[in-house]
């Protein structure tokens, strides 16, 4: 075990000393969270609805002009104000409105008769998510008094005179048939999009610093010196365990600072430390497992890095360190076994209040993809021992 | 000029011979970009939503009315939803329970739960949901109404069918004056996304570079060939050119993958390629600029991924730099990225020539004159330190 302790410490000393950890673990991370944060909207968590001004050009007289807007402005999930224009394109060119609404006369008149009629809204640069819902109500609004129309137009169809027709072409939509949406909670175990950046962040970069261990490994093997280890008086299996263990306690390192880091820096909180605590490890293990199988294939240290590279970028992809994959079925299933997913699901749970009896999940994903790839990587043939 | 290409010539030799690199340069970018292509590309839909009881009439028809606004639609269970959104994989979920069903198919009034992810697409998933919603319940009032005046249940629905052909659409024409909208205008699905990957491949490729010039210093290489009548700009100026060959040829290859699978378009070719030769000359010269400063490949590597992948996303490959708030469009500009991006998005959404993209063309080739010149002077100083 001394030999291993001594191999595990040396190799720690030569990672802090060459910088590559810091640089690969801990700073490109930590920069890649600060830039995505700035330059990505984190989705739903601060949209706020601005009240809209919107410059109308309507008909006073006619009866449904007048509903459209009179719906509009009297919205209550955020404040509309309406300002009659002569000229709406450009009042929204010149800044003076939000947006702009066109009807020409004969809205009524048209719809009793069935003939084409256009609204046009004009949006400007300030257009925000409030014109986007305001576009939204008003197609809501037009295509209810279509529907009348429809239902006229089918009851001459249908053959039930043009008594029916008229009454129906003034009826309300029926409440009996209304279909309502109720807001349904969402659930507690989810990150939010700050929260589910820096887990994949971490996550993707995870990947890259257990890599270390299996370069230094290579790296030994090219110059020489692992045949030298080789012919002391350690057991063999002691230098891979070395290794495996110098990459182990990076990963741990790397991680616990950037999940410390990140949620200090972007105020998102994951939860149960403890919990926390034993996905990061089960991650790491999942992690370091899969440079055994590396370790194996590359024959150089470049060619180790490669698959490093690519290993981690796929997972890490995959895996939504950069955006949420839309899956369902078998491929979410595939997407299920990626450590960087599962390690991501868990911290959700932990985030919602989630504590160690929540992660079997995660944990057990996690454990099975290590013991999985320890299994590969003694069946693979080693297509560095040749050298 | 001689030392020049020979240099180079021994760089893609060693490349090429190296048949994993033909893997790696070659295969994985394009599979990459189909992964991220599905996702975002021409077959991206208007949000993807899960609907549970999917087999009730009820569940069938908001099924019917979702897939014709261009939603993805997927069954699932209640559980399995939350678990979806809670991931990000899903934007919206609707809960229809058995009474939601049994209401419906008795015409009574119906009251389903919506609920929504964090999701950047969300919020607009969920409106096209209202929206279905409110169609449906339409639908269901008007044979109601013309059921309940007379008509026979398939009379009424023969006869809707025709009035809906019949009266002519009445929806909201949008006007767009915002400049983000123009700026788009012309481009479909992918295009965008593309000419980002292209940027951020062929530059972190090119990155990996560094590695070899780190080896050749290690080995005496770039000594020896100092030690012959050739000055460190043109070593410089020959790694750089091998690496800048390789770039061009992914960037090239990446853009012919892209037009053929997802029918991205780039403009006027031959300027397309122009701007992504310059870019890769930026990209080749960052790289011997790497590879003079660190003595260490692991560090090399996490700098050159770490660098390209935050140069991309504050040069808008991650998200539109278009949609960038002020500020950081101006920190885009001092990014090779974010010229690379105007200059693709000049020739690819406005058929830009060369002229129009002069200027950016000048930016970049003075980044790659730039970076050039600080590789072959770091590359001197390099040399009067051990290794």
């Amino acid at each position: 075990m001394g030999a291993v302790w001594t191999i595990v410490t040396k190799d720690l000393q030569q990672r802090l000393r060459d910088k590559s950890v810091l640089i690969f673990s801990i700073a490109v991370p930590l920069a890649l969270m600060t830039v995505l944060n700035l330059v990505i909207p984190t989705g739903a968590d601060d949209v706020e609805l601005e009240p809209v001004t919107v410059a109308a050009s309507i008909d006073a007289d006619d009866e449904l002009a007048d509903v459209v807007v009179s719906s509009l402005a009297g919205l209550s999930v955020f404040q509309v104000t309406v300002a009659d224009s002569e000229d709406p394109r450009a009042a929204v060119d010149a800044g003076d409105a939000d947006l702009g609404l066109i009807i020409p006369p004969g809205l009524t008149e048209d719809l009793r008769s069935g003939t084409e009629h256009s609204v046009q809204m004009v949006i400007g640069d300030s257009a925000g998510l409030s014109a986007n819902i305001l576009i939204a109500v008003t197609d809501g609004l037009l295509s209810e008094m279509r529907a009348r129309s429809v239902s006229a137009a089918a009851a001459i169809e249908a053959g039930l005179g043009p008594e029916v027709a008229a009454q129906l072409a003034q009826q309300e939509v029926d409440a009996a048939s209304a279909i309502t949406a109720e807001a349904g909670a969402a659930s507690d175990e989810q990150l939010s999009a700050g929260g589910a950046l820096i887990a994949g962040q971490a996550g993707l970069f995870l990947m890259f610093t257990v890599g270390f261990g299996v370069l230094s490994m290579v790296a030994e093997r090219e110059s020489g010196t692992l045949a030298r280890l080789r012919s002391m008086p350690i057991r063999p299996g002691s230098i891979v365990l070395a290794k495996a263990l110098g990459a182990f306690v990076l990963g741990v390192l790397a991680t616990s600072v950037l999940l410390t880091a990140g949620s200090l820096l972007f105020g998102v909180t994951f939860g149960n430390v403890g919990a926390v605590g034993v996905l990061v490890l089960c991650a790491v293990a999942a992690a370091t497992s899969l440079t055994f199988i590396v370790v194996r294939l590359a024959r150089t240290a470049e060619q180790a890095n490669i698959v490093q590279t690519i290993l981690a970028l796929v997972l890490g992809m995959s895996g939504g360190a950069f955006f949420p994959i839309a899956a369902s079925g078998a491929l979410g299933a595939v997407l299920d076994v990626n450590p960087i997913a599962a390690f991501t699901r868990g911290l959700g749970i932990t985030a919602g209040g989630g504590g160690l009896s929540d992660l079997t999940g995660p944990v057990l994903t996690l454990l099975a993809f290590a013991a999985v790839c320890l299994l590969v990587s003694r069946v693979i043939p080693d297509r560095g021992e040749t050298r | 000029m001689r030392a020049v290409g020979a240099i180079a010539g021994v760089e893609l030799r060693r490349f090429l011979r190296d048949r994993s690199n033909i893997f790696f340069t070659f295969i994985f970018p394009l599979l990459l970009v189909v992964v991220i292509g599905a996702q975002f590309g021409g077959g991206a839909s208007n949000g993807r939503v899960l609907l549970t009881e999917a087999q009730s009439s009820l569940g069938e028809d908001l099924q019917a009315t979702l897939t014709a606004a261009d939603v993805t639609v997927d069954a699932s269970t209640a559980d399995a939803a939350a678990e979806s959104l809670a991931r990000g994989r899903a934007d919206v979920a609707i809960v229809i329970t058995a009474e939601d069903a049994a209401a419906y198919d008795a015409g009574e009034p119906v009251r389903v739960e919506v609920i929504q992810a964090s999701t950047n697409g969300a919020q607009t998933a969920a409106q096209r949901v209202q929206t279905a919603l409110s169609e449906l319940a339409t639908t269901r009032a008007q044979l109601a109404a013309l059921t309940g005046a007379g008509a026979a249940p398939d009379v009424a629905t023969q006869a809707l069918e025709a009035a809906e052909e019949e009266v002519p659409p009445l929806q909201v024409d949008v006007v767009d004056v915002n400049e983000i909208s123009q700026a788009f205008a012309g481009v479909t699905g992918f295009d965008v996304g593309a000419a980002s990957q292209v940027l951020l491949f062929v530059f972190m490729a090119a990155l990996a570079g560094s590695g070899t010039l780190i080896d050749a210093r290690r080995n005496g290489v770039i000594a020896r060939t100092l030690a012959a009548p050739v000055g460190t700009g043109s070593v410089v100026a020959g790694q750089a050119l091998g690496r800048w060959t390789i770039a061009i040829f992914q960037g090239a290859y990446v853009m012919a993958g892209t037009s053929l699978l997802f029918g991205v378009t780039w403009g006027n070719l031959p300027v397309a390629l122009l701007v992504l030769a310059v870019f890769a000359a930026v990209a080749a010269g960052f790289a011997m600029v790497i590879g003079s400063l660190l003595d260490n490949e692991g560090a090399a590597t996490g700098l050159g991924v770490g660098l390209s992948l935050v140069l991309a996303a504050l040069g808008g490959c991650m998200f539109p730099q278009e949609l960038f708030p002020d500020a950081l469009r101006t920190v885009s500009s001092f990014t090779p990225h974010g010229w690379g991006y105007r200059a693709f998005a000049e020739v690819q959404r406005h058929d830009a020539g060369v002229a129009e993209i002069l200027p950016h063309l000048g930016v970049l080739a003075a980044f790659a004159l730039g970076a050039l010149l600080l590789g072959s002077l770091l590359l001197r100083r390099s040399l009067g330190r051990a290794i």
